[in-house]
């Protein structure tokens, strides 16, 4: 069923420099599996087609995805044009996006 | 076991906090985080008006306010409030004339080797921290440290861990970056806030052992939530790689396991390895002046406003550093005047104060002269400075980490 990432998921993002990080975590182990398999780099530049160069990494202890998005917010925070400048909401902006969920996750 | 708490995630963070944490129940150490990338632009700031500044100003407010009573309760005090100037704000401290044994740890601030820098802060560790702590230190004032190393250094100087207890020092470490977020441990900022009562979140605490696991917890009748979510949460924040690297030890977050404990959470299982030979340094620099406004369009043809405003904006000082966003917030047909507004944000960067004023002078012109239902949702200012940050990476044999010893002393770390 198509539904908010975020229905399942929370997420929490920030600045590092010029770079965002974006964590993603869900719940359950049936969960995780999902999301390891679909929230891949081509699929989260799907959702957020801001992110340029992204590197993606996986803390199954966790059930999260971390993914950093280099230059997203230029030379950092204090010089940003970026509409939010130390990437607080990316992470709910992800959540807001509908992804096709199995039913049995929710 | 030694209780750790926090009081502050960030210069300007609750100023309740450090009294609401010495007065909601037990502890051994009360620390404090100031010092965001941004923060050292704005200390550097500071201290090129007044060189006798360049630390966290309400700091030293929450001390005057509540040192006396940390003393009484026998709670050591660690922050990284010196910002710039730890030696300033010792002595600032020193002057509150409560006798507390002050001590300060020295030796981050490396502008000589990067002089086009407004502010140039190697990221030391936690072993200034521990020396201070061992010396009988009440109070320990830092520069640029790591956030984490506000708890390891304490957790080391207690349990005596030495510089190749890496395992210890790693999970001291993750409780460290737990805590340095304040009250984004505890369900603040939470995507799941509507399952917890989110009002007033208490700030946390660390209750770490002796093998670097640790409880993470709040003081009793305070708000918020500790769960394995609202910890996982903070865990994700300003990270990059699993292999977290740090100044003591390189903690590997992909060991980390929680566990749901009756008075919070379980953190334990943490693998530390080796640090890098090299610190990390957080350049400053001022980059220019910015202005920015935003022209609120209502209702019809809402991209040619757009485009009007935007033509007239740049042939009144020319279009270069200017960066434009239409934000489509209005709704057709609409039953409230805002739900049918759409939003243009304009910004500008530019080397010239000049322009920067010229900016908003040119935005106000327009006012009589442009699209239909003009007005902005703030009027622009003058223009302020910005700064570009940068890191750099300098060996850690050249970087002269101090302790400063309440007696003065001073310790090579």
């Amino acid at each position: 069923m198509r539904v908010p990432l975020g229905t399942i998921a929370g997420a929490r993002s920030g600045d590092k420099g010029g770079d965002a990080n974006l964590g993603v975590w869900v719940r359950t182990d049936a969960q995780y599996e999902w999301l390891r398999a679909e929230l891949t780099v081509a699929r989260l530049k799907e959702l957020l087609p801001e992110a340029g160069e992204v590197d993606r990494y996986e803390l199954p202890n966790l059930r999260a995805l971390n993914f950093v998005l280099h230059g997203l917010l230029g030379d950092g925070v204090a010089s940003s044009t970026r509409f939010d400048p130390q990437a607080k909401a990316l992470g709910e902006w992800l959540r807001s996006r509908h992804v096709d969920l199995p039913e049995a996750l929710l | 076991m030694i209780r750790i708490g926090n009081a502050s995630g960030f210069y300007g963070d609750r100023f309740s906090a450090v009294r609401e944490m010495l007065t909601g129940g037990h502890l051994d150490v009360l620390t404090g985080d100031y010092l965001a990338e941004l923060t050292m632009l704005i200390l550097g700031r500071d201290r090129v008006k007044d060189a006798s500044l360049g630390y966290a100003r309400t700091f030293l407010r929450q001390l005057e306010e509540n040192l006396a009573d940390a003393l009484a309760r026998g709670v050591k005090i660690v922050s990284n409030a010196g910002g710039l100037n730890p030696a300033g704000l010792a002595e600032a401290i020193d002057r509150l004339g409560l006798g507390a044994k002050v001590a300060h740890v020295t030796g981050d601030d490396v502008r000589d080797r990067f002089p086009e820098a407004l502010t140039a802060n190697a990221y030391l560790g936690a072993w200034g921290i521990a020396e201070c702590l061992k010396a009988g230190a009440d109070v320990v004032v830092t520069g640029r440290v790591t956030d984490a190393s506000l708890v390891v250094g304490p957790a080391a100087a207690h349990f005596g861990w030495g510089r190749e207890d890496f395992d210890a020092l790693a999970g001291a470490t993750v409780a460290g970056h737990v805590l340095e977020c304040g009250t984004q441990a505890t369900g603040g900022n939470y995507s799941f806030f509507t399952s917890i009562d989110a009002t007033r979140p208490g700030f946390p605490i660390a209750e770490v052992e002796a093998d670097g696991s640790a409880v993470i917890t709040k003081h009793d009748g305070t708000g918020g939530a500790v769960t394995v979510d609202t910890v996982t949460a903070q865990l994700l924040y300003e990270i990059g790689a699993p292999a977290y690297l740090g100044p003591d030890v390189v903690s590997h977050f992909d060991t980390i396991r929680l566990d749901s404990h009756e008075r919070g959470v379980r953190v334990s299982g943490v693998k530390g390895s080796p640090p890098p030979d090299t610190l990390k340094v957080c350049l400053n620099a001022l980059g220019g002046f910015r202005n920015s406004t935003t022209f609120v369009l209502t209702g019809l043809d809402v991209e040619a406003k757009a485009e009007l405003v935007r033509r007239q904006l740049e042939s009144a000082i020319g279009a270069g550093g200017l960066t434009w966003t239409l934000a489509r917030t209005d709704h057709a047909d609409a039953d409230t005047e805002e739900t049918a507004s759409a939003l243009l944000h304009v910004r500008v960067k530019t080397p010239d104060a000049k322009r920067a004023k010229a900016f908003s002078r040119a935005g106000i012109e327009l006012a009589l002269a442009s699209y239909p239902g003009f007005h902005v949702t703030a009027p622009p200012g003058d223009g302020t400075p910005f700064g570009v940050y940068r890191a750099a990476y300098v060996p850690r044999s050249s970087v002269p980490h101090r302790a400063v010893l309440p007696d003065g002393k001073v310790v090579e770390v």
